[in-house]
C-alpha cells in the first residue's frame, strides 16, 4: 500500500486578528505534518509568531514547542515541521494589537 | 440449475463482510470504507474568480474532512463499523455553520443509481450535558446534469436533510429542498456564478417523515445509522428513501431543477454535509458509502 498523504486546506482567506487559531483538525492516522501559511494580502502591522498546538480531545489545547513566523507579503510562505504529534493539530498565534494577517493555512500530512 | 450472474454476484457480496450490509445495485460505481483512506472526498469550495473575497461566505466557512476514530475525551477512540476510521465532516463552532464534503464523478449512462451510506452525528463533547438538540441537521445531495446531446438539458439537484433539531427544539424528520436560490456571477469574466443552494430557507416536510433515531445517552456515545437514497438518472427522478427499518414516502418530493450549464454535462457529485443548532461544533461521521448502479 502507498502511504496516505492528505493536503487539508483548514483556514482559507481569513482574517486572523489578535488571538487565532484554526478550527482542529484530526489526523491520528499520520505520522508527520507540515503546515503552510500563505499571507493572502500584505500584513497590516507585524504579526508576529504562530505555534503548533496539540489536545487530548480537540478542545483542550497546549502547545507542542515548536514555533515559527508568521508571513508579512502577499504571497509569502512560511511553514513549520511536526511530528509524533497524537490525534489533534492546530496552529494558534496572538497577534499584537492593530496587527491583521489574511491566511491561507494548510496542513500536508503524511502516515 | 446454473446460477446466471446475478445470482453469482449477490452470493460474493453477501459472503463479502464489507459488502454485505450493502444492497447495491448490479454495478458498483463506488465502495468507500474510509478505512483504506479518504476514497475521493473533499471540501466543497465556493467558486470564485480573481480574488477569493468573491466566494460566497456559505462556502468560505467550508473546511476539508478528516479521517476519525471518533475519539472522545471521556473513553477514547469509537472507531467505526468494522475498522478504526470514518469520514468527518466538522462545522464551525456557530450555531447555523455548516459543513460540506463532496466526491466528484460523472455518470455512464442514465439509469437507476443507489447511494448507500453508515452515518452518525454528534456535536462536540463540551458539556456535561446529553445534548441531542445541538446538532441542528445531517443531510445529502446529488449535483447532476443531463448529456451534452439529450434533449432535455437540466441540472438537478436532489437535496436531502434530516432535521434534528431547529431552535433548540428536537424535531427529528427528513425534508427535502426544490426551491432554488438566485445565481449570482462571480468575478469579471462571466464565466463563473454562484448559487447557495444550501441556504436555510425554502426546506419542506417529507411526508410522514418523523423518524426517532438511536442518539444513545451521552453526547459521546454513537450509534451506526444505515441509509439509502434511489434516483433514476433517465427520468431525474428519486424512486426510495430509506433509513433503518423506514421507508419514507417520496409522493411529494421533488428537486431543485436548474437550466444546464455550460461546464456540467454528465456530472455525477454526491456530497454530505452537517449543520449546527447552536455555537458548538456538530460532526457528521460516515462509516462507508456505496453508490451503485444498474447498467
Amino acid at each position: 500500500m502507498l502511504r496516505e498523504s492528505q493536503a487539508a486546506v483548514v483556514a482559507r482567506n481569513e482574517e486572523w486578528r489578535g488571538a487565532s487559531a484554526t478550527e482542529p483538525y484530526e489526523a491520528g492516522w499520520a505520522s508527520e505534518a507540515i503546515v503552510f501559511v500563505r499571507a493572502l494580502k500584505d500584513a497590516v502591522g507585524a504579526p508576529g509568531r504562530a505555534r503548533v498546538e496539540l489536545s487530548p480531545d480537540g478542545m483542550h489545547w497546549v502547545a507542542e514547542g515548536t514555533e515559527f513566523p508568521l508571513p508579512v507579503r502577499a504571497g509569502e510562505v512560511t511553514f513549520a515541521r511536526v511530528s509524533h504529534f497524537g490525534t489533534w493539530l492546530r496552529i494558534a498565534a496572538d497577534l499584537p494589537e492593530g496587527a491583521a494577517l489574511t491566511v491561507l493555512v494548510t496542513w500536508h500530512l503524511k502516515a | 440449475m446454473t446460477p446466471d450472474r446475478h445470482e453469482i454476484a449477490l452470493a460474493l457480496r453477501l459472503a463479502d463482510p464489507a459488502l454485505s450490509r450493502f444492497d447495491p445495485l448490479p454495478r458498483i460505481i463506488a465502495f468507500d470504507d474510509f478505512d483504506r483512506g479518504f476514497c475521493g472526498w473533499t471540501q466543497l469550495v465556493g467558486n470564485y474568480e480573481d480574488t477569493l473575497d468573491a466566494m460566497h461566505p456559505g462556502y468560505a466557512q467550508h473546511t476539508q474532512a478528516m479521517l476519525s476514530t471518533l475519539p472522545m475525551w471521556d473513553f477514547g477512540s469509537h472507531g467505526g463499523i468494522d475498522g478504526s476510521y470514518a469520514l468527518k465532516i466538522a462545522t464551525r463552532p456557530q450555531a447555523g455553520a455548516r459543513n460540506v464534503a463532496i466526491k466528484r464523478l460523472t455518470f455512464r449512462r442514465r439509469g437507476p443509481i443507489r447511494l448507500e451510506f453508515y452515518f452518525t452525528f454528534k456535536p462536540e463533547a463540551n458539556e456535561l450535558s446529553l445534548s441531542e438538540t445541538d446538532v441542528r441537521s445531517v443531510g445529502f445531495l446529488y449535483d447532476l446534469q443531463t448529456g451534452d446531446r439529450d434533449g432535455d438539458a437540466w441540472r438537478i439537484m436532489p437535496h436531502l436533510r434530516f432535521l434534528n433539531a431547529l431552535n433548540g427544539e428536537h424535531v427529528q424528520k427528513w425534508q427535502f429542498k426544490r426551491r432554488t436560490e438566485p445565481f449570482a456571477p462571480v468575478g469579471s469574466a462571466n464565466k463563473t456564478v454562484t448559487h447557495y443552494h444550501l441556504a436555510p430557507e425554502g426546506w419542506e416536510d417529507i411526508a410522514g417523515g418523523g423518524q426517532k433515531l438511536c442518539y444513545n445517552e451521552i453526547p459521546t456515545k454513537v450509534n451506526w445509522h444505515y441509509c439509502r437514497f434511489d434516483f433514476d438518472l433517465a427520468t431525474m427522478q428519486a424512486t426510495g428513501l430509506a433509513c433503518n427499518d423506514r421507508e419514507l414516502d417520496l409522493g411529494g418530493f421533488d428537486s431543485m431543477r436548474i437550466p444546464a450549464m455550460r461546464n456540467l454535462w454528465c456530472m455525477l457529485n454526491l456530497a454530505f454535509f452537517v449543520e449546527t443548532d447552536v455555537d458548538k461544533r456538530a460532526s457528521l461521521f460516515i462509516d462507508s458509502v456505496c453508490l451503485s448502479g444498474d447498467f
